[in-house]
């Protein structure tokens, strides 16, 4: 099979206009071409919005965000949305690479986040250093919210191919490879088969996701081609805690599975993917844990990074994997989030497992202080912080979309103060300014 | 200097739990644990009185730490020695309820306890030094607890290298290479060889034995009790709906069962829309009282006891454990059941 390959245009500005465009990194968003996409018994009306890194601007209660991704009038991106399953797999993926779509504003269950596109917050969600077209929606007097959720979800997938098709025909920035992974009994060199599990949560209504348009509440564990995550298998319809969420943009571009490609034959031979849900009852819990290691064990991973989403919960399904896997002899990194509270002094982890290793993705906790902004996009106010959403304010980082996230896109961690200290010490030794 | 010496009915030599509901009391001299640390004070400090609480008494009464300072005043303390109270819940509480109320006094005080020890954030402003985890390192503690008492009576500061249990805050930073690569090089490394690597200390969840089962149901008085956060409707009391850092109890003698829209639960971390439509499903106040009727279980405890579990840490919900035995044992409760969500 040939190698699939990216084609990637890079966007450095984004503006409103008469028709969607791109030419020499700038992309142009057509209005009414945009919101024509959301037409939909279920959204009363929707505009459209850009927030680009560097302006003084927030994104209040943002929903789900895609990367602009398409394969041309072949269609092929969004498999179980945009595209049947079983459409001919291939041909090259162009993205807009830098840009993201996203829907802003209230719905039920979602708990209220936010983006800022600069500043500290800015600094730590994914979303603060891309160029977004943000759409805010009115749901429709005789529309359930569940019908307007649906609508939004189809409508931001439709804008996201829509931009990128402006793209198709531009000299790419950069082409990407996308190597599948090794199969088992494949010659390593001697390197360590290293895969990914990924448990995506399974809630409900404004809890879920979906893999091929599905949910995957009763599911056991299923090994998945990455490469059909990259084509945006998998999409979010999940609105829990917005720095433990991981949007569809990040699926796409799954943190993960890149880091493990980008090592792929020098550290490590890459060895595939598991797909898992996160069932609310232990006993499911624990049987979805064991057969995840079971199919791990089966596909010849050596060691595997186990990846959740939400807390809580998604804590437990996360440790009951590791032990799962440390327990049949394969080593297992956790990516996790700490709850030690604000000052950081508390126990840092909900469940833990009994061996294996937790990377730290930052604290939930603890708080920061955001400037304010001269415009909000999304709501008028802020709720969390019960201030105008323009204000400046306090937050946990448990707020700043993705700031946390479980698949490893954000830049945050935590240190033991001591260790802190004991750096800068060592630091003012050597004359630095550690 | 005088010292005062706090000790449980255990230390005192006046029995284990049966004698566990016994109120603040003083004795004179030395008991137990007191001789030993008075033979290592020396000559210059003397332990004048040891004071003594029941563990229930003192973990379920909030009035019982001020008791016992004022006894202390009345004997002319100078510095007050709390424990070693080992990994032992109520007593740690006990412990560490007096000496925050001693420090915050003007008398110094501090307590010696095992750091996992679900009291030691009631300690406030008072040091607590580490003890062992059990009575078998009674005397390594005890001679850890002197030194420090010398210390303190001459005035200095207590530090980590006194056994000054401080707690290790953990800072958010931001660092350049984002999560899922270090995740790459931490299960690189740990495949390595390198087996103790890890961001986040793992471990120390510890595992809960299930009670020995009850010989006669019939007889013996069960509680609810639940972190649902199942509350009266419009939440009077105002629960938290995550991260509690109190508990509340309301009566339920009487009631046959939890009243749709005159219940409801305030937790934060699931949909309550089927728990509200009928609340005993949190509380299974209906059944419970269909086995009492039918002479299954003796009799319903006369209240609930209620917190969240929502994103509640650890050490708070195991200092809530500890104020609910002591507070059902108190009542005479010998069985419990715990609703979670």
């Amino acid at each position: 099979m040939p190698v699939l390959r990216r084609m990637v245009h890079e966007v450095h500005s984004i503006e409103i206009g008469a028709a969607t465009q791109y030419e020499q990194h700038q992309l142009m968003v057509g209005r009414d071409q945009a919101e024509a996409l959301f037409a939909d018994p279920a959204l009363a009306s929707v505009r459209v919005h850009v927030a680009a890194p560097g302006d003084r601007a927030r994104i209040v209660a943002p929903l789900d965000v895609v990367e602009p991704r398409t394969k041309g009038s072949a269609g092929g991106v969004f498999p179980g949305w945009m595209a049947p399953v079983n459409r001919p797999r291939g041909g090259d993926t162009h993205v807009l690479r830098g840009a993201a779509v996203l829907a802003a504003g209230y719905l039920p269950r979602n708990q209220e986040g936010l983006i800022d596109m600069s500043g500290p917050a800015a600094e730590r969600s994914p979303f603060g250093r891309t160029n977004n077209v943000v759409v805010e929606f009115d749901r429709a007097d005789e529309a359930t919210w569940q019908e307007a959720e649906v609508a939004l979800r189809r409508g931001l997938l439709r804008l996201a191919v829509h931009l990128a098709d402006a793209a198709t025909s531009a000299e790419p920035d950069t082409i990407e490879e996308l190597a599948p992974p090794h199969r088992p009994g494949t010659p390593t060199g001697g390197l360590p088969r290293v895969g990914v599990i990924t448990n995506l949560q399974t809630q409900g209504a404004f809890k879920d996701v979906f893999v091929y348009g599905r949910s995957m509440t009763g599911s056991l564990p299923t090994l998945f081609d990455p490469v059909e995550v990259e084509d945006g298998a998998v999409v979010s319809g999940q609105y829990g805690h917005p720095a433990l969420r991981n949007p569809t943009y990040v699926h796409q571009n799954h943190p993960v599975i890149a880091e493990l490609r980008a090592r792929d034959g020098q550290d490590l031979c890459f060895a595939g993917m598991v797909l898992c849900p996160e069932p609310v009852a232990q006993a499911d819990k624990e049987l979805v844990s064991t057969h995840a290691a079971w199919l791990c064990r089966a596909a010849s991973f050596d060691a595997v990074i186990v990846t959740k989403e939400g807390a809580g919960n998604a804590d437990n399904d996360l440790m009951l994997k590791v032990d799962a896997l440390e327990a049949d002899g394969l080593t297992a990194v956790a990516l996790y989030a700490e709850l030690s509270g604000a000052d950081g002094t508390g126990p840092p982890l909900v469940a833990g497992p009994r061996s294996g290793a937790v990377v730290s993705t930052g604290n939930y906790d603890q708080r920061i202080k955001l400037p304010a902004v001269d415009r909000a996009i999304g709501g008028a106010q802020l709720r969390i912080a019960d201030a105008d959403a323009t204000a400046a304010v306090e937050i946990p980082t448990a707020a700043i979309l993705s700031a946390l996230s479980p698949l490893g896109a954000g830049w945050l961690t935590c240190r033991a103060e001591q260790e802190l200290a004991d750096q800068k010490l060592v630091g003012q030794m050597l004359g630095g300014t550690a | 200097m005088r010292v005062l010496h706090y000790v449980n009915q255990f230390y005192a030599g006046l029995g284990g739990e049966d004698s566990a509901g016994i109120g603040p009391r003083m004795l004179e001299g030395t008991v137990g644990p007191g001789r030993l640390l008075a033979q290592l004070l020396g000559a210059e400090h003397e332990i004048v009185a040891t004071l003594v609480c029941g563990d229930d008494h003192a973990a379920s009464n909030a009035t019982a730490a001020q008791e016992l300072l004022e006894m202390a005043r009345d004997a002319g303390a100078e510095v007050l020695v709390a424990g070693p109270a080992f990994g032992s819940g109520r007593y740690g509480l006990a412990c560490a309820r007096l000496v925050a109320a001693a420090q915050s006094a003007g008398l110094p005080a501090l307590a010696s306890m095992h750091p996992d020890n679900p009291g030691i954030s009631d300690a406030g402003e008072a040091p607590v030094i580490a003890s062992g985890a059990t009575a078998r390192e009674m005397r390594p503690s005890v001679q850890r607890l002197a030194a420090a008492v010398v210390k303190v009576a001459a005035g200095e500061e207590l530090t980590p290298a006194d056994g000054k249990v401080t707690p290790a805050a953990r800072i958010g930073q931001l660092v350049t290479q984002r999560s899922a690569a270090r995740a790459v090089e931490l299960v690189l490394r740990r495949l390595g060889g390198d087996r103790e690597a890890t961001e986040v200390p793992v471990g120390g969840f510890g595992v809960v034995e299930p009670a020995a089962p009850i010989d006669k149901a019939a007889s013996v008085t069960v509680a609810l009790v639940t972190e649902g956060a199942v509350v009266p409707a419009g939440n009077p009391d105002r629960l938290e709906s995550a991260r509690a850092t109190r508990w509340l109890r309301y009566p339920i003698d009487g009631v046959d069962s939890l009243a749709s829209g005159e219940w409801e639960s305030v937790a934060g971390g699931f949909a309550t829309t089927a728990a509200n439509a009928d609340p005993n499903r949190l509380v299974p106040l209906d059944a419970a009282r269909t086995l009492e009727r039918e002479g299954t279980i003796g009799r319903l405890h006369e209240e609930f006891l209620v917190t969240v579990g929502n994103g509640t840490p650890v050490a708070t919900a195991r200092r809530f454990g500890v104020e609910w035995a002591a507070e059902l044992r108190k009542a005479g409760v010998q069985a419990a059941i715990l609703t979670a969500t």
